[in-house]
């Protein structure tokens, strides 16, 4: 199923004023593929997520913005757009996995009312079946045993896959995944990103992927889609963003990956890490120019009060990026 | 000089799993000490249990040499020299208050005007990338990473020496996660702290901690210095790890 969003923008309303969090954001997944979405924490990553669930906080407001999900179209700024394919065609592995786990049932519990959604006529020996089958493929030692324990019996980790099993066996046509994989071993990384590519190519299904990590971006991504305050900056297929990066903050993201094989200082105090330097722009009062103007390192006179259009960049279609240095006078 | 943490023989069962399986390892003080292995190896528990939050079955814990003592008293008093971030950031931060009320309280515990406190706050966030403006927010208006930083914030705030930092990485930005990476070594250089740091992030490790362990089902299966632990792997489930990074350099060098 594609998924198309068109010019998200979302408020949080405070004490102190409102929040501008995402402004105009638009992305696209076409069917059977995997979008990596990165930028700066507080971007707004897990924003997108969530309005695309319905699952905004109270004092969210979408003030505009539609989706076209597997064709049928939703204005996003009403209340529950999609509540209709939440659980059935949605699915959401979330940052925090306390959010999907509820801490009084046991895993077993939880697992099989997925199952019970999913195939309403199945009976409880082939649900539990399924339920452990789902376990043992995100790499849980003892699947039989997890079944009869509580979250809070499982380790950080270990709750992460419990909640990634759950979203793997509801078989969504979109599956929505907020750094599924910060709490585990890069070997049990590959093994889960295996089985959502394996889900992605069995059922056809969209895949968001929220990520700090570009090295899992570049290496089971399709596209990528860079946001930054708010604003998305720059989209396009990994292998066409990677070679020419159309945005200086895609550029300097990716300049600041640590290599497993950096060199390295023999006093480990003295070693250092590549940062952007410079201050976020105030998410209540947008600056004019571009949003990137003040941390940019090749920023000219202009940047400080035209706001760049969205310019193609190489020849690679689909390939654009928010700076005014791609505009062709 | 005496060890910072020094641990013999911790032994933990939960019901069936062995959690810490005889663990003893030594912390010098002034360095930077890694944990790394498996999800359910232990690391988190291992913390818990330094930290007094947990009591082995077996086993014995230092704390700058003087053994673990349990009861509040003595937890509180370890709070003045020891601080967890701990992996859930959530769970270090209370839900019902500002997180202006969370670092006001470290001003009371430390006896400083608040003034002061807020002062040294400022500093902190600045080097953290975090806007001012969060002290004014709930911890449920804020992003996973932006609560992750305000967690490593307070706990900086404290003035430990001796911190333990599970995770303390996951969920930031490349460019936010240099940001904290070098506060910690600036700390490291100017006063004589001991960092604990448990991490997926190999790539990190390496060039951060001075030593390391590797834990796999409640053992330690093999440590030493970072440098020859990590170049020259000795167990099968180490270099795994080290095989399977996601590394981004393959594209890099293409034309
Ligand atoms: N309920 C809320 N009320 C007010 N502000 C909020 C709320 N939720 C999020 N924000 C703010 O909106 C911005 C975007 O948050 P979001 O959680 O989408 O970021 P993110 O890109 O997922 O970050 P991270 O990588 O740290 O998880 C942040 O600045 C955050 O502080
Ligand atoms: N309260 C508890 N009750 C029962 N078992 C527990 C409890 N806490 C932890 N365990 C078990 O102890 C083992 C070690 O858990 P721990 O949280 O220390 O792992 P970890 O190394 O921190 O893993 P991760 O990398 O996933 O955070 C796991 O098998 C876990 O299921
Ligand atoms: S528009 Fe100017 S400031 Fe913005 S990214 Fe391009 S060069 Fe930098
Ligand atoms: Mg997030
Ligand atoms: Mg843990």
């Amino acid at each position: 199923m594609a998924i198309s969003l068109r010019d998200l923008s979302v408020d949080y309303s405070l004490q102190q004023g409102t929040a501008h969090a995402l402004r105009g954001v638009s992305l696209d997944i076409k069917k059977g593929e995997m979008l990596g979405l990165v930028g700066e924490s507080g971007s707004g990553k897990s924003t997108v997520a969530f309005a695309l669930m319905g699952l905004l906080a109270n004092n969210a407001r979408v003030t505009l913005g539609t989706a076209t999900i597997d064709g049928k179209n939703f204005d996003l700024t009403k209340r529950n757009a999609t509540a209709a394919l939440r659980g059935r065609g949605m699915a959401m592995i979330f940052q925090d996995p306390m959010l999907s786990l509820n801490p009084v049932f046991t895993i077993g519990t939880q697992l099989g009312e997925v199952l019970r959604r999913r195939a309403p006529g199945s009976d409880r020996k082939t649900r539990v079946a399924m339920a452990e089958d789902a376990l043992a493929k995100v790499k849980l030692s003892n699947p039989a045993r997890r079944m009869n324990q509580y979250p809070h019996e499982l380790s950080g980790g270990m709750r992460q896959r419990v909640v990634i099993a759950m979203a793997l066996l509801s078989e969504p046509a979109l599956l929505i995944a907020d750094e599924p994989t910060t709490a585990l071993d890069v070997t049990v990384e590959a093994q889960i990103m295996r089985e959502i590519i394996g889900l992605r190519d069995r059922v056809g299904c969209a895949v968001l992927l929220i990520t700090h990590s570009l090295g899992l971006v570049t290496e089971y991504c399709d596209a990528i889609s860079v946001l930054y305050a708010g604003e998305k900056l720059e989209s396009g297929t990994v292998k066409a963003v990677q070679r020419q990066p159309g945005h200086p903050y895609t550029r300097m993201l990716f300049d600041c990956e640590v290599p497993i094989d950096r060199e390295r200082h023999a006093d480990a105090s003295q070693n250092s890490f590549t940062v952007i330097s410079g201050d976020l722009p105030d998410p209540r009062r947008r600056p004019p120019g571009c949003i990137f103007n003040g941390r940019c390192d090749v920023s000219f006179a202009e940047c400080a009060v035209v706001n760049p259009g969205d310019y193609p960049v190489g020849d690679d279609a689909g390939h654009s990026a928010r700076c005014l240095r791609l505009a062709t006078p | 000089m005496t060890d910072a943490i020094a641990i013999s023989n911790a032994q933990l069962r939960f019901g069936e799993t062995a959690a810490l399986d005889g663990v003893s390892l030594t912390i010098p003080q002034g360095t930077c000490f890694g944990i790394v292995g498996e999800s359910g190896s232990g690391k988190t528990t291992l913390m818990r249990a330094v930290l007094g939050l947990q009591k082995l079955d077996q086993g014995e814990i230092r704390i700058l040499g003087k053994p673990l003592v349990h009861g509040r008293a003595a937890l509180r008093e370890r709070a003045s020299f020891i601080q967890p971030i701990f992996q859930d950031p959530a769970a270090s931060l209370s839900p019902r208050s500002r997180i202006r009320t969370l670092m006001n309280e470290v001003g009371t515990v430390l006896r400083e005007p608040h003034a002061a406190t807020h002062e040294r706050l400022a500093v902190i966030l600045g080097r953290l990338s975090l806007p001012p403006g969060v002290i004014d927010k709930y911890p449920h208006e804020i992003s996973g990473g932006q609560a992750r930083r305000v967690a490593i914030a307070r706990a900086l705030l404290m003035k430990p020496s001796i911190l333990i930092a599970d995770e303390p990485t996951a969920g930031l930005d490349v460019s936010v996660q240099g940001d904290l990476l070098n506060l910690l070594q600036d700390i490291r250089r100017s006063q004589n702290i001991t960092l604990v740091v448990i991490s997926h992030n190999l790539a990190i490790m390496r060039l951060i901690a001075e030593n390391a362990v590797v834990m796999r089902a409640g053992n330690v299966i093999e440590g030493g210095e970072v440098g020859s632990l990590f170049g020259s792997p000795q167990e099968v489930y180490t270099r795994d790890l080290l095989a399977a990074w996601p590394s981004i350099r393959a594209v890099n060098t293409k034309g």
